[in-house]
């Protein structure tokens, strides 16, 4: 009845039921003229639609002529959803109980990369990587099975687009008390889920911080504190000064490591461009860190063999490589098992999967169970009787987290720790999954 | 005012222990750089009746913190109260600490290392006034 085209007088037939509310005709009295009409046209959208209505019959009805100048005029339910479909930035799908596709929007088509004739009457399965399929087939079995729209998050890849977070609404459609399918929308939140991601990341990264300056750094400062003291109360020249003056030079290296590991980590959150994927040299990165620790592997009277396969690269920058296995190298060194002469293997190995590194030792290793996953977190030391800031794996695993790896920890009391690093392959800096 | 003190650091062990030789109480003190066997002295102790008047407790020590060391002192909570002032005695400056230590019954204060000498008097005076 409303009129289809803007700026443009349209007629039509008014509900007799409806105009007869309003006064005269509600009477049933002849009107002419102009007649205000609010009518509800859309859930949250009221129009105000001038009318002017006349009687005439058709068929020996009685009906009214309207001549309506509406100041927005409405489009056809068909031309808006079709509107909707073709312009919408986000996936439309239009689906049948069995999940085949009778329709897409071309927002869906340009993701997958396919015309609509050639993705009508496929199974939108079909375009889902397997271990996402179950869950969208449930979430329509529900649909249907409820009523109800149905909404839930998914994270996955459409035919051969790279995988993306979408919050999807699956709608169903009746016709005549008739279902007859399930529209599907699925709004990408990727940038939302990435900047949720680092706002996370960095709420945990200050979190971290804050533990670092409130326990690791404050710690060697205290004895360095506490020295000074001794010091300045005691005896120059006795053993107890002597002792004073030794740990004082102890705990100021200490203190001055924590501020580089600091340095570290500030400098990486603020400088990106620091964490640029570049592809380096395993081998060569770690045989520079071997050299670097040589004398304290002399110390140790331990050996350090190192097997990885010439020309294996590894997506990360130089400096973060050199603090993964400095860190690792130093831990495997430091918590030796005094009883035996250390020995530190490391390997690199390629797979379908990625790279697997592993850094091996038969030191004194740690109580698995109460490691836990917590290991390579700030504060976490499982070693009595050594000296630790518990900053050193943190770093590791947040260096290989931000390469886009991850890491596992394997220990036995008496016999030594296994430290693997997986590096999926296409891994990249700054990673955000 | 016999003390145990529980740190995995030696430097605080030495620091602590100057610190009490200096106020001649070098001998009252017990050391452990092993929560572990912190723990199990003071339980052998408590069946004993021989708790010491002093605990300083480290917080941030491997495989057993000082938090999980005062969730084993629970169970000789009435041994310890009264009896026994427990003092945390930490490098940490987390305000998160130094509330959760305010809310453990057994826990008498909290001192931030370095220990001095005003502290250790502190300590020994409130020791003799219980």
């Amino acid at each position: 009845m409303l009129g289809t085209s803007p700026n443009k007088s349209t007629s039509g037939v008014l509900s007799s039921s409806r105009c007869l509310r309003h006064g005269r005709l509600a009477r049933g009295q002849p009107f002419v003229g102009p007649l205000q009409y609010r009518a509800r046209v859309f859930p949250y959208v009221f129009l105000r639609a001038l009318l002017c209505a006349r009687y005439g019959t058709i068929g020996g009805i009685t009906a009214i002529y309207c001549t309506m100048k509406a100041p927005f005029p409405l489009a056809t339910s068909r031309i808006r959803f079709q509107s909707l479909l073709e312009n919408s930035p986000e996936l439309i799908l239009y689906q049948n109980a069995e999940g085949i596709m009778l329709d897409a929007n071309p927002a869906f088509l340009t993701l997958v990369q396919q015309t609509r004739q050639q993705v009508r009457y496929w199974s939108y399965y079909d375009f889902l990587p397997l271990q996402v399929r179950t869950l969208c087939w449930e979430k329509l079995r529900e649909t249907l099975a409820t009523g109800h729209s149905v909404r839930f998050d998914l994270f996955a890849s459409q035919g051969s687009s790279a995988p993306r977070h979408g919050d999807v609404l699956k709608v169903l459609l009746v016709d005549h008390g008739w279902v007859v399918g399930v529209h599907m929308l699925a709004r990408d939140r990727s940038e939302k889920v990435k900047s949720q991601a680092a706002l996370f990341r960095q709420n945990r990264d200050l979190q971290q911080i804050s533990c670092i300056v409130s326990h690791n750094l404050r710690a060697p400062l205290a004895n360095a504190l506490g020295m000074v003291n001794l010091l300045r109360i005691g005896k120059s020249g006795s053993w107890s000064f002597q002792q004073a003056h030794t740990h004082l030079q102890a705990s100021l290296p200490q203190l001055d490591q924590v501020l580089h590991d600091l340095n570290t980590i500030l400098a990486s959150r603020d400088q990106p461009g620091r964490a640029a994927p570049e592809a380096v040299p395993l081998a060569d990165g770690v045989r520079q860190v071997v050299e670097d620790l040589h004398e304290l592997v002399v110390q140790a009277g331990g050996t350090v063999e190192v097997y990885i396969p010439a020309g294996l690269r590894v997506p990360t920058n130089p400096a973060y490589l050199y603090s993964i296995f400095f860190h690792l190298l130093s831990h495997a060194l430091k918590y030796r098992a005094d009883e035996r002469p250390r020995q530190v293997l490391i390997t690199a190995s390629r797979n379908p999967a990625g790279k697997t590194i592993v850094v091996a030792d038969n030191g004194s290793g740690f109580e698995q169970e109460r490691a836990g996953t917590s290991i390579f977190q700030l504060d976490q030391r499982f070693h009595p009787h050594h000296a630790g800031r518990g900053v050193g794996l943190y770093l590791v695993n947040t260096h290989v987290e931000r390469i886009g790896g991850h890491m596992e920890a394997y220990s036995w009391v008496g016999e030594g720790a296994r430290f693997l690093i997986f590096l999926p392959s296409g891994s990249h800096a700054n990673r955000t999954h | 005012m016999r003390t145990v003190l529980i740190d995995d650091d030696a430097l605080g062990i030495f620091l602590a222990t100057r610190l009490f030789q200096r106020a001649g109480l070098g001998e009252e003190l017990t050391t452990f750089v092993s929560p572990v066997e912190a723990v199990a002295f003071l339980q052998q102790q408590a069946r004993d009746g021989t708790l010491p008047d002093v605990i300083l407790l480290d917080l941030n020590m491997p495989m057993m913190s000082g938090w999980e060391v005062l969730a084993a002192l629970q169970p000789l909570a009435r041994h310890l109260q009264g009896h026994c002032a427990i003092y945390i005695l930490t490098s940490s400056l987390a305000p998160a600490d130094l509330n959760r230590a305010q809310e453990c019954p057994l826990v008498t204060g909290v001192l931030h290392k370095p220990l001095d000498q005003a502290e250790v008097q502190a300590i020994r005076a409130r020791a003799r006034d219980r």
